[in-house]
Formats: structure tokens, C-alpha cells, sequence
């Protein structure tokens, strides 16, 4: 059976058949205890009548003759309802002594003893028999069923029709009483209708039934963290704006030092730097992206692809290499062995990438970056070394807070990298810590994925 | 005219550098809050731009401390944060006007010529003394009406002279405004462009005090 949608409905499908099946036994039961308590009620009476016509025909036989026993009828006495419905008949000596005026001349019935249902002229009746051999004497008092029936029916009627009558106001008290009790679900629903889409306070519900309560609690739990999210991307929002606005600035104003240079080295000059500025907000805005999408990202399931973080660094290493050329600076790739890791390959490589750019970007010319691969039980460690001006653990602490740059190193960086880097780590299980160089001076990153077997056990 | 431009972004501080000398600024570039404060308290700078995220001090520390050691040369905040209370942060440290990035160049030029011009108590763009009339903005100098062709030196130094008009500027002084860092300054520089001065408006234009300096007469407002 399909249960209607709404909750008010559900409650009164199922209540009243409930009810109405209920009532319908409590009928079933009643009309056949009635019945039977009726029977020997009735009985009784029929068993007492035939008690007392015996006595009294053995009283008259003491006093008349033969001939006044013979076929005398005793006329009903006041007339209701029922005095057609109760008959008798007393046998004396073998002739019909005494009869009711509706009892017939012939034998009402055929056996000589207790209760018998027959059929008389058309009727059902009820007819006991109690017979005396000593005395000759044979008496049949008599009942129409029917009366029985009618009995019952008006016991039932009267068990019946109050219900039929109550059962329509019933299921409009439940109706009325179900809506009652939802009325506080109504309301949520309306306040949560009316709300406007950036109104994330906590619903309030007065009296809310304790039924309601978890909900309301999980929906202000929800708007809570959704309001905290909004924010973060608000609070995003502005820095990037805010990021945006110094390199945007610098375009702009080498563009104007170009239009209004009067030298052509000097136009040259502000050209090139505006083309620079152009590259650097393209950058900025490409970190901006790409943290934008990790923000969204869950971490890393464990049946990820199988990555050689060996070849990958190779690949990252030769397409910034030419840039360490470009200052002198020394790149090397200690790689021995394959390094299997499990993550996503381009994820990865957005890491490394980060990871070997800032090391060129804040060492200066001339200097050492050595990133190390190696493979043990425990997994894959990474170990990116530069000869640096190296961080103060407070600025090592800061590293991956949005748009935080180390001030004052005279290169100009999006302040994102390591938050795209941190935020890479965790999406792909890896752990990163960061210290001092013991061989360059440097910075030394250390980046730690678990092995392979593990994830897989 | 020298000012100071304390930025640590290299590429705009680059373009602000040649942007504001094409608009006939002699440009010092610093790049953090420390040199800032260390040049502003020792040189006298017709006025600042001051960046505020600058490294190892920044841009509103510097403009405190500076404040309160005394020091009025005019500042122009340029800054990217552009929210309401930074602003008014920034002009009750002390900012005598404060812009947001970007900016354009001809605006920032003009907003500083009017910080100095309110810095010497001129109300108006045009500075006029007796036959003279020299617009900051058009770099260019009339003399009774006629207007008269001078180098950019030449026009620096007759501009300080007339925004200190009746008062005496001594060489070292008129050689600060007239060269930034890194310029080459002959001995007898400025001697040599009063001189020329001299020539193209008129001998008695100019003063020479003796031993202290030179300086341009205050004449009746007109």
C-alpha cells in the first residue's frame, strides 16, 4: 500500500482503519456473547414456563375429570409485541389438554424431552419439551426465533450506529489534532521559505517539540558551516583582489611611463616591464586558480593511480632548468630509483613544480638547489635543498598562509605557492616539514609520502 | 622638485621612478619602511610616496615615527588596501592624502605638486611673484606675459625659489631638490644655473645673500 505524501495523511491512513477494523471486532464478539447469553436467558424462561404448566396440569388432573382436559386454549394474555411469538402445548393421557391460541392441535414438535429447533408453519422456533411418563403428561412451550434475532439486532444497532455516527468526527478530531501537532514543522518551513539566500543566522524556534529539536539543531549546524565557508571565500575573494591590485598597478604605470617616453631605450625599457607585469598577475591569477580548485578538492582516495615521482621530478627539473641556467644557478637530481607514490600525477607535478620554483626564485645566482629521491619501507621521501637565504622558524611556521611572502627579498612571488602546496600535501596524503639546510645554508622542505604496500593493506 | 618613493614592488616602483621624472620629479627610490624613515628624517623631500606593506618597517610605522620626530614633509599614501578604516588610519597617522592602486601617473603627479603647493601654504596651481608666473603642472614660466623657454633644471630651481618666495634657500638645499641619487652634480652647479637664470628673467629676479644662499622676493598678492 502506498502511504499518502504528506505526514498528516500517513497518520490518519493509518489510524483509521485501525479504528474502524477495531470497532468491527469489538462488534464480531459482542453480537455472539449477546447471542449466547440471550439463548440461555431465553431458555431459562422456556425451561420455567414448561415447569410451571406441568405443575399445573397435575394440580387440575387431581381435581377434574377426563373430560375437562380436552383441547382448551387459553387466550393471550395482554397483547404486545410478543404474545404471537410464544406458544404451548400440554399433552395429557395422550390428548392435547391445554394450548396457547396460536399453538397448533398437532404435536409442536416430536421429541419428548429439552431444547429442539424446528420449523413450524414457515417460522423458526425454539421449542422446550418436558414430559412427566408417570403422569402421561407431555408439555411444549415454544419460541420464534425470530425475536431472538430481533433482540440482537437492536443490541447491535445500538453498539453500531453511535460508531458509524463518531467514526467521521473522529478522523476530523485526528485531522484536526495532527495538524495541531505539526503546526511547528509548518512554521520551519515557512521561516526557512521566507529566508534570503545570504541570511545564514541560526533558525530560532520557540517551544519546538523535542522531535523537532535535532533537526533544527542539524540546520543551524549547516548554516553555520556554510556561513563560515562563505566567508573564507569572501575573505579569498578580497586578498586575491587585493593581490591583484599592486601588479595591475605596475602595468598600468609602466604603460603610462612608455606612452610618455621621449627616449626609445626608455620606451623600450617600460614595454619590457609592462610585458613582465602582464606575466606576473597571469601567474598570480594562475595560482589563484589552481588554489581555488584544491580548496574544492577532497583528499586522495587510496585506490589512486601509481605515479614515479622519479620521473616526474625529472620532467619538473628540466622545464625550470633552463631558468636556473639563466642564473647561474645549480640544479641537481639525485634520483636513484624508481619512487612510486599513489596521487594524482598532474597534482603532483603542480607540487614539485612550487616546490623547485621557489627554491630558484629566492636563492641567489650562482646558487646550489639539490632536490634528493629516495625510496625506504616507510615510503617515498623527498628532499628539496637550496643555498638560500634560508626562514626563521617564524616565517617557516607562516608558510602556506594566503599571500604571505617573506618581505624584503627583493622577488616578486604570488604569495600562494606554498598554501598550493600545503593544501596538494594534504589532498595527497604526503606530510611536508621544513627546516635548515645542514649542506646548502638554505631552506631544506622535506615532503613525505607513505608507501605504496600500506595504502594498499 | 625631489621627493621620495618608498616601494618595495620592483616593477612599480620602477615605472613610478621614470613616470614621476617624466612629469619633472627628481625620484629616491627606497624599498623598505627602515630607509624610508632614515631618509625622510635626514634629507628635506618636497614630499613622500609611501607604500604601506613595506618590508622591515612598515608604511604607517614609518609615518608615526617620522610624525613624531618632527618631520612635515608632505606624504602621499599609495597602498592597496582600499577598505574605509585603513584609509582613515592612514591619514590620521599622519598622510596628508592617501590613494589607492592603481593610480594613475598624471593624478599622482598633480596630487603631489598640490601636497607641496598646500605644504608652502599656495592655494593656487600658478605660483606668481611680481612679473613671474610659473605653472607646476605645464612646466612652463612666463615672464610679463611672455613666456620664456627654460631647461628642466632651470625650471626646478626657479620652482623651489618661488615656492619659498621670501625666503632664503642656501645651495645645499636648491642642489637637493634639483638632483636625485645617483646624478652627477658639479660643484658650481647651482651657481652656474642661476647664472643662466638670471639671464632669461632679469638680472633682479633673483637675490643673492651673501654667504647664506639665494631667494626670490615676496611680492603683494595681486
Amino acid at each position: 500500500m502506498k502511504l499518502p505524501g504528506s505526514l498528516q495523511g500517513r497518520l490518519l491512513a493509518l489510524l483509521l482503519p485501525g479504528l474502524v477494523l477495531l470497532w468491527a471486532v469489538v462488534a464480531v464478539v459482542s453480537y455472539f456473547d449477546t447471542e449466547h447469553e440471550l439463548d440461555e436467558l431465553l431458555d431459562s424462561h422456556l425451561a420455567q414456563a414448561a415447569a410451571l404448566l406441568v405443575v399445573q396440569q397435575m394440580a387440575e388432573s387431581e381435581e377434574h375429570d377426563e373430560a375437562h382436559h380436552r383441547d382448551r386454549t387459553v387466550p393471550p394474555p395482554e397483547p404486545n409485541g410478543y404474545t404471537t411469538r410464544t406458544a404451548f402445548q400440554v399433552w395429557y393421557q395422550g390428548h392435547l389438554s391445554l394450548r396457547s391460541t396460536n399453538a397448533p392441535s398437532a404435536p409442536m414438535a416430536t421429541h419428548q424431552s429439552g431444547f429442539m429447533t424446528l420449523r413450524l408453519s414457515g417460522e423458526k422456533w425454539r421449542v422446550f419439551a418436558s414430559r412427566r411418563p408417570e403422569h402421561q403428561l407431555l408439555v411444549y412451550v415454544g419460541e420464534q426465533m425470530d425475536s431472538r434475532d430481533d433482540i440482537l439486532i437492536a443490541v447491535l444497532r445500538s453498539l453500531l450506529v453511535p460508531a458509524a455516527l463518531a467514526l467521521p468526527l473522529l478522523a476530523l478530531a485526528g485531522w484536526w489534532s495532527v495538524r495541531r501537532g505539526l503546526a511547528p514543522l509548518r512554521s520551519l518551513s515557512g521561516q526557512l521559505r521566507q529566508r534570503q539566500p545570504q541570511a545564514l543566522q541560526p533558525v530560532t524556534m520557540l517551544d519546538s517539540p523535542s522531535e523537532l529539536a535535532p533537526l533544527v539543531e542539524a540546520l543551524n549546524q549547516l548554516f553555520g558551516r556554510i556561513a563560515a565557508l562563505i566567508d573564507t571565500e569572501r575573505r579569498f575573494t578580497a586578498d586575491a583582489a587585493h593581490e591583484l591590485r599592486t601588479p595591475i598597478a605596475a602595468i598600468r604605470t609602466q604603460a603610462q611611463v612608455a606612452l610618455g617616453a621621449v627616449a626609445d631605450d626608455e620606451r623600450r625599457h617600460a614595454l619590457h616591464q609592462t610585458l613582465t607585469g602582464c606575466d606576473r598577475a597571469a601567474h598570480l591569477v594562475q595560482q589563484l586558480l589552481t588554489l581555488s580548485r584544491l580548496e574544492g578538492q577532497a583528499a586522495g582516495n587510496p585506490g589512486s593511480p601509481v605515479v614515479d615521482l622519479a620521473v616526474l621530478a625529472r620532467h619538473v627539473a628540466a622545464e625550470l632548468g633552463r631558468g636556473a641556467l639563466a642564473h647561474q644557478q645549480q640544479l641537481e637530481l639525485d634520483a636513484p630509483g624508481p619512487c612510486p607514490v599513489r596521487g594524482d600525477e598532474a597534482l603532483l607535478g603542480v607540487l614539485l613544480r612550487n616546490l623547485l620554483d621557489n627554491a630558484l626564485r629566492y636563492s641567489p645566482d650562482g646558487a646550489q638547489v639539490r632536490l634528493t629521491l629516495a625510496q625506504d619501507a616507510a615510503g617515498t621521501r623527498l628532499q628539496l635543498e637550496d643555498g638560500g637565504p634560508g626562514l626563521t622558524p617564524d616565517e617557516q611556521r607562516r608558510l602556506g598562509e594566503r599571500f604571505f611572502r617573506v618581505l624584503g627579498t627583493g622577488v616578486d612571488g604570488s604569495g600562494l605557492g606554498w598554501s598550493i602546496v600545503r593544501r596538494i600535501a594534504a589532498t595527497q596524503g604526503a606530510s611536508i616539514t621544513t627546516g635548515r639546510s645542514e649542506s646548502l645554508g638554505g631552506l631544506a622542505v622535506r615532503v613525505h609520502w607513505p608507501s605504496v604496500v600500506t595504502v594498499l593493506s | 622638485m625631489r621627493i621620495l618613493l618608498a616601494e618595495d614592488d620592483t616593477l612599480l616602483g620602477d615605472g613610478l621612478r621614470v613616470g614621476l621624472r617624466q612629469a619633472g620629479f627628481q625620484v629616491d627610490w627606497v624599498r623598505d619602511g627602515a630607509a624610508a624613515e632614515r631618509e625622510l628624517r635626514g634629507q628635506p623631500y618636497a614630499a613622500v610616496v609611501l607604500d604601506l606593506g613595506l618590508p622591515r618597517l612598515d608604511g604607517l610605522d614609518v609615518l608615526t615615527r617620522v610624525r613624531a620626530a618632527g618631520v612635515h614633509t608632505p606624504v602621499l599614501v599609495l597602498t592597496a588596501r582600499d577598505a574605509v578604516p585603513d584609509r582613515i588610519r592612514g591619514l590620521d597617522a599622519g598622510a596628508d592624502d592617501y590613494v589607492v592602486k592603481p593610480v594613475d601617473l598624471d593624478e599622482l603627479a598633480a596630487r603631489l605638486r598640490a601636497l607641496v603647493r598646500r605644504a608652502h601654504g599656495q592655494t593656487q596651481e600658478r605660483l606668481r611673484q611680481g612679473e613671474l608666473e610659473l605653472d607646476p603642472g605645464a612646466r612652463s614660466v612666463q615672464r610679463a606675459g611672455q613666456a620664456v623657454t627654460l631647461s628642466t633644471r632651470e625650471f626646478d630651481l626657479l620652482h623651489a625659489l618661488m615656492l619659498a618666495a621670501g625666503r632664503v634657500l642656501t645651495r645645499d638645499q636648491l642642489e637637493h631638490s634639483l638632483y636625485a641619487w645617483g646624478q652627477e652634480v658639479d660643484s658650481n652647479a647651482v651657481e652656474v644655473h642661476i647664472h643662466h637664470l638670471r639671464r632669461k628673467i632679469g638680472a633682479d629676479a633673483i637675490q643673492t645673500v651673501r654667504g647664506v644662499g639665494y631667494a626670490i622676493a615676496r611680492s603683494a598678492p595681486a
